[in-house]
């Protein structure tokens, strides 16, 4: 039987639930936009989406990939920064990876969220090799390191000198990348000129280029790699970038090489290096490295949700995932890490993440590799 | 025969264009335009911007920059290395296409059949499969080293990451073209000639190269000059394939525009490059307009 009491709270409840229900249902989409390789957009999708998912129903995210596409995730900062001008919606909440000051007068403008720990409480745990600026958010790291097949390699190499040593010792088995080809064979070249300049990475800024001085500095790194030219493979048969280096040491055609700390555990962890290979990274000055900064725009069409991904990305449990799924560093601090996932990285954790600039040094730097490393004119 | 009478100059009472001719330039307005606009007049203020030298005292006319590019002897070893291979893979596509046009206009039944098939299979394969395909096929510990292992044969060095290897994967890739160029052109030698030249007691060889070979010249220059245009300005095969240095001309442009950026260098050599592929481009329209018995 319905009383009068019953009825009117029935009434009154059905409404509200209903609300609940439409509210539950109402899922709020976050608008992410990924420029870089297949392997971070699929770790997005398919392990990233559905634990963000679970730790905060009513929350979710669609990934855009702009890789390859115009000027990449810039084109889409660019659109934000036009949508800021006339008040409209960007459309977009999250730049996985992006450098602010290329969409120009944006930083000045206020379009780039300040994320600090009280609107981001997980930036209290940031790895303090990560260069921090408010308005990026460093959360995966990579670095070039050694990758080696340990079957053939009986002591991994510690220092620059051990990896020339080694490939003098075994003609023909050790290559690295050419320098425009990829991250890899470039820092290889950028720690042989760190090599011959006294180890001292902030020798090299991005304004401090003058070409006499570079000439000098640069040709003694030329000495350097020109001594273990004719001990590489082929005699200097440089493979054409990070994959066609890690082709060779798959192939068993080499022993050693540089490679990118991802693309190598990848490698490892799926099985397509030999399950011989092992990496390490140089003590006495670690070969280069930086990492990705992710971006909110300060009109973000949900910003309180841009925000709460951004906490999720720096959360220890996806920063594990960032070591195990994709081969990265973190970008929070080991120490809020496992003890055991630290220890098993031990070889690979870098003291420090040296840096070499882009522009002129590395123009020179690349013309400099050919014109004196790889070809074999004879030169006076 | 055909191109006899529709030769220039064939009926001289001719006055005025009759209309299917305007049809037919009226079709050709279109795409020509486009060439006009879009590819001539760039490359014409390309080249025409490489004569244009900036000094700190002003700017002159001049060759300076073309005398940069020939003083320095890294650009010089790239352009030679550049027009050795490209001549040395253009020869070859076109002697293994004439072998196969050969084989393919004097024989009958399904084997040719399947063998012309085969040998137009490259034209859908894009250079960057055949690139990777080939690094793990004749790449070091590749399939034909695991091959010629099996049988004894040891000692095998590759190919890969030598001017070796672009040369394979250039003829591979540029079979097709000159196949059916030649085949064309085979196809107009009358077999009457070939009986004739047999019943007067002539060999094989002779018939090749006193009766074949003399009526499909242009046939030859043609397929010739095709490859060496594209051979000639590649980039993704003497990328993957090739050595570090020296560089083909294509990825050394590439190289000094996108990662040195120094279009100014790059559209020098870019100009270089055009000169060099011009005489063959002069030498292929030559051929083409010039009046004569076969037309392929």
């Amino acid at each position: 039987m319905i009383t009068r009491r019953n009825f009117m709270i029935a009434t009154a409840v059905t409404p509200a639930l209903m609300a609940t229900a439409s509210f539950a249902q109402d899922t709020r989409t976050l608008q992410v936009f990924i420029a870089g390789d297949t392997n971070i957009s699929n770790w997005w999708n398919d392990i990233v989406k559905p634990a963000f998912e679970a730790a905060h129903p009513g929350l979710s995210f669609n990934v855009t990939i702009t890789r390859g596409i115009g000027d990449g995730n810039n084109t889409i900062a660019q659109r934000a920064m036009a949508a800021l001008l006339s008040g409209t919606d960007p459309q977009v909440d999250y730049f996985e990876e992006l450098e602010p000051a290329s969409t120009e007068g944006s930083i000045e403008a206020g379009l780039w969220t300040e994320m600090t720990p009280a609107n981001v409480p997980n930036l209290a745990l940031i790895n303090p090799a990560a260069i921090q600026t408010p308005v990026r958010l460093p959360y995966r790291g990579s670095q070039v390191l050694i990758a080696y097949d340990s079957a053939r390699v009986a002591t991994p190499p510690k220092t620059f000198a051990d990896i020339v040593a080694w490939a003098k010792a075994n003609p023909g088995r050790f290559t690295y990348g050419r320098p425009d080809k990829g991250g890899s064979g470039r820092n290889f070249v950028v720690r042989a000129i760190h090599e011959a300049n006294g180890l001292d990475p902030a020798a090299f800024t991005a304004d401090n280029f003058e070409p006499a001085k570079a000439e000098a500095m640069l040709q003694k790194a030329w000495t350097i790699l020109r001594d273990l030219h004719p001990y590489t493979f082929g005699e200097g048969s440089y493979p054409a970038g990070n994959t066609p280096a890690l082709q060779l040491l798959a192939q068993g055609a080499v022993d050693m090489i540089p490679a990118w700390s991802d693309q190598a555990l990848q490698g490892m962890n799926q099985g397509v290096l030999p399950e011989t290979v092992r990496v390490v990274q140089l003590q006495d000055l670690a070969l280069c490295g930086g990492f990705a900064y992710s971006a909110i725009p300060t009109n973000a069409t949900d910003h309180a949700g841009a925000l709460t991904l951004a906490n999720f990305m720096l959360s220890p449990e996806t920063q594990i995932s960032v070591v195990r799924s994709i081969g990265g560093f973190p970008g929070i601090g080991w120490e809020h890490l496992p003890a055991e996932l630290k220890a098993e990285y031990l070889d690979v954790i870098p003291l420090s993440i040296p840096t070499f600039p882009s522009g002129d040094w590395q123009t020179a730097m690349n013309d400099g590799w050919y014109k004196n490393v790889a070809t074999n004119l004879v030169r006076d | 025969m055909v191109t006899e009478s529709a030769a220039p100059g064939a009926n001289p009472g001719r006055r005025r264009i009759p209309r299917e001719a305007l049809a037919g330039l009226a079709l050709v307005a279109a795409p020509l335009a486009l060439l006009v606009l879009l590819v001539l007049l760039p490359t014409l203020s390309m080249v025409a911007g490489t004569f244009h030298v900036e000094t700190e005292s002003g700017s002159h006319i001049g060759l300076d920059r073309y005398g940069d590019f020939f003083g320095d002897a890294y650009s010089v070893e790239n352009l030679r290395y550049t027009v050795v291979w490209t001549l040395l893979s253009a020869v070859t596509a076109v002697v293994l296409a004439l072998g196969l046009a050969l084989y393919l206009r004097f024989s009958d039944g399904r084997i040719p059949t399947m063998v012309h098939a085969l040998s137009l299979f490259p034209l859908f394969v894009p250079g960057i499969i055949i690139s990777y395909a080939l690094a793990r096929f004749l790449g070091p510990n590749g399939l034909f080293q695991l091959l010629l292992a099996q049988v004894g044969i040891t000692g095998y060095t590759t190919p890969y990451l030598t001017p070796i290897g672009p040369y394979i994967a250039f003829v591979w890739e540029n079979l097709p073209l000159p196949v059916l160029v030649i085949s064309a052109g085979l196809a107009q030698v009358s077999d009457h000639s070939i009986e004739a030249a047999r019943d007067l007691g002539a060999r094989s060889g002779r018939i090749l190269f006193e009766v074949v070979l003399p009526q499909i010249t242009r046939s030859l220059i043609i397929a010739f000059s095709l490859v060496f245009i594209f051979v000639i300005g590649s980039f993704t095969v003497p990328t993957l394939l090739g050595p570090p240095a020296p560089e083909m001309m294509g990825v050394f442009i590439q190289r000094t525009l996108g990662n040195l950026m120094r279009p100014d260098v790059a559209k020098v050599q870019a100009t270089i490059l055009l000169a060099v592929a011009s005489v063959v481009g002069v030498l292929y329209l030559v051929t083409m307009t010039r009046g004569g018995p076969e037309r392929p």
